[in-house]
């Protein structure tokens, strides 16, 4: 039986183009200050998600894969804010991911950040963000799972669902 | 006149200074390479990247210079990296090259990293199947890192045409991601290519994203085709089998890397291709291409494939005889591509 509250919803994608494209709907409507945790194993449809998310929001330029830089900056012509597309998978300790700078990232009023393999670091977040799970259910589908916690992601959350189901 | 330029490179983990002499002549080529500082990461780590890079730095450039028995006087300019590459690390090549520069009242010339990457065809290697400098355009280069993987079509200097890249993961990338899976270490390349060759590349199916139409790639898929297949083995793996797995990735990266690049030489009719990136030092991906056209392709050293500060004076000789020239207000810019 699929989750449904106030703060929990989940949602099947088919597809990677789906799941692309659910991103590119949450993208429409993020906004600077907004954190947005991904968390799923390889292959979950983490990166897909969040290149939705930034074609959604209108970034300049692709989100590509982040594990090698581990941060990627990207802008958008219409304004000064900035989506930082941000992979933990390959740190280990908690000290590695707090010199990364997150902290201040997470911050800042101008950046979304989206935060792949935020499990490595559950804690770091603020408590008012958006935790997006992808779960493998076979070769094309994935179950999303979306919680908001705090009140401006469930804000979001909710505008979110609406956008998505019309309800 | 002779023109002697320092090239700095520091744009990602190694910090890299070389003294080049008309653009082909390498006198002195040093780098400090960050590798066992960031192996236990399994890949870069940022902050200790800038932080080896101001360590590094002067050293390196001393030793550059002496290793050319030339002091600064003796330089033409000074060529340094501004983008693209991690923000840290490129800050603080752009910021000794500026001081070095103004104290030495030398002109500074900035160099995009990837444009770099295609001038260290110009240097004389005197390796076999090595260019040294005997290029006609156009020309097709192939970038392939852990960072980034691009087709650029070269129509002559300082024109380039971006094709298409990966749209996900970089090559580079995906061989450092199953290396770890198969626990063979880092950096993924070579631990890959040398567990290869004891396996059987045919051994597992896995598929090739071909993107047709377009000078696209992605390895994405690839990667979690091999995370599921070993998912589905049952009990502990074999070396044998470990060797298969990496010999079946190795051959799906390497075959669709050569066939679009081969396809994108063809379509351009370009006088030859250029490997150029740490992945182009895989033999496999040489031989893929050269097994698949009668156009020359012409890879480097491996010295010459990962940063090196050879590359950048080589471009910077170029940009320095165009008339380029920084100012003090020039600035990093990370995520720069080609203009």
């Amino acid at each position: 039986m699929l989750i449904s509250d106030a703060q929990t919803f989940e949602f099947i994608s088919r597809s990677p183009k789906q799941t692309r494209r659910l991103g590119a709907r949450l993208g429409a409507l993020v906004q600077g200050g907004d954190v947005i945790a991904l968390e799923g194993e390889l292959g979950a449809g983490k990166t897909l998600f969040a290149q939705g998310l930034g074609r959604g929001w209108g970034a300049s330029t692709r989100l590509i894969s982040p594990s090698y830089v581990l941060v990627r900056r990207h802008e958008r012509p219409q304004d000064a804010q900035k989506i930082y597309h941000i992979d933990l998978y390959r740190l280990n300790t908690l000290g590695e991911i707090i010199d990364l700078g997150l902290e201040e990232l997470f911050e800042a009023v101008q950046s979304i950040c989206v935060v792949e393999w935020a499990n490595r670091a559950p804690d770091i977040f603020p408590t008012d963000h958006l935790w997006v799970e992808f779960h493998w259910l076979d070769e094309y589908r994935r179950s999303l799972i979306f919680r908001a916690t705090g009140e401006r992601h469930t804000v979001l959350l909710r505008k979110y669902h609406k956008d998505l189901i019309g309800k | 006149m002779t023109i002697r330029i320092l090239g700095i490179e520091t744009s990602c983990d190694e910090t890299a200074i070389s003294v080049v002499e008309d653009g082909v002549h390498i006198l002195s080529n040093v780098i400090a390479s960050q590798f066992e500082i960031h192996a236990q990461y399994g890949g870069i780590y940022p902050e200790m990247a800038s932080r080896a890079h101001i360590k590094a730095i002067v050293p390196v450039a001393k030793q550059a210079l002496c290793q050319a028995h030339l002091g600064w006087q003796d330089l033409t300019a000074i060529a340094v990296t501004y983008g693209p590459g991690l923000p840290g690390s490129l800050l603080t090549g752009l910021n000794f090259a500026k001081g070095a520069a103004l104290s030495c009242d030398l002109p500074l010339i900035p160099v995009n990293h990837l444009e770099g990457h295609l001038y260290a065809h110009w240097l004389q290697t005197g390796v076999a199947g090595a260019a040294d400098g005997r290029l006609e355009f156009p020309l097709l280069a192939l970038i392939v890192s852990g960072g980034h993987t691009e087709l650029i079509l070269m129509r002559e200097h300082g024109n380039y045409e971006y094709l298409g890249g990966t749209l996900d993961d970089a090559a580079g990338e995906a061989f450092d991601k199953v290396a770890r899976m198969l626990e063979l270490g880092y950096p993924g390349g070579p631990a890959i290519e040398e567990s290869a060759q004891q396996g059987n590349p045919r051994a597992f199916n896995l598929p090739r994203a071909w993107l047709p139409g377009t000078y696209d790639f992605s390895f994405s898929g690839l990667k979690t085709a091999v995370l599921r297949t070993l998912k589905r083995q049952l009990g502990p793996r074999s070396p044998r089998q470990t060797a298969d797995m990496a010999a079946s990735f190795q051959a799906s990266v390497v075959e669709v890397l050569a066939e679009k690049t081969i396809q994108a030489a063809q379509e351009y009719e370009t006088s030859a291709i250029l490997l150029s990136g740490g992945v182009s030092a895989n033999m496999a991906l040489r031989r893929a291409a050269r097994a698949r056209t009668s156009v020359p392709v012409y890879a480097l050293p491996p010295v010459l494939c990962t940063d090196n500060g050879a590359m950048i004076a080589a471009a910077g000789t170029w940009r320095y005889q165009a008339g380029v020239r920084a100012d003090w207000e020039l600035d990093i810019e990370p995520g720069l591509s080609w203009a």
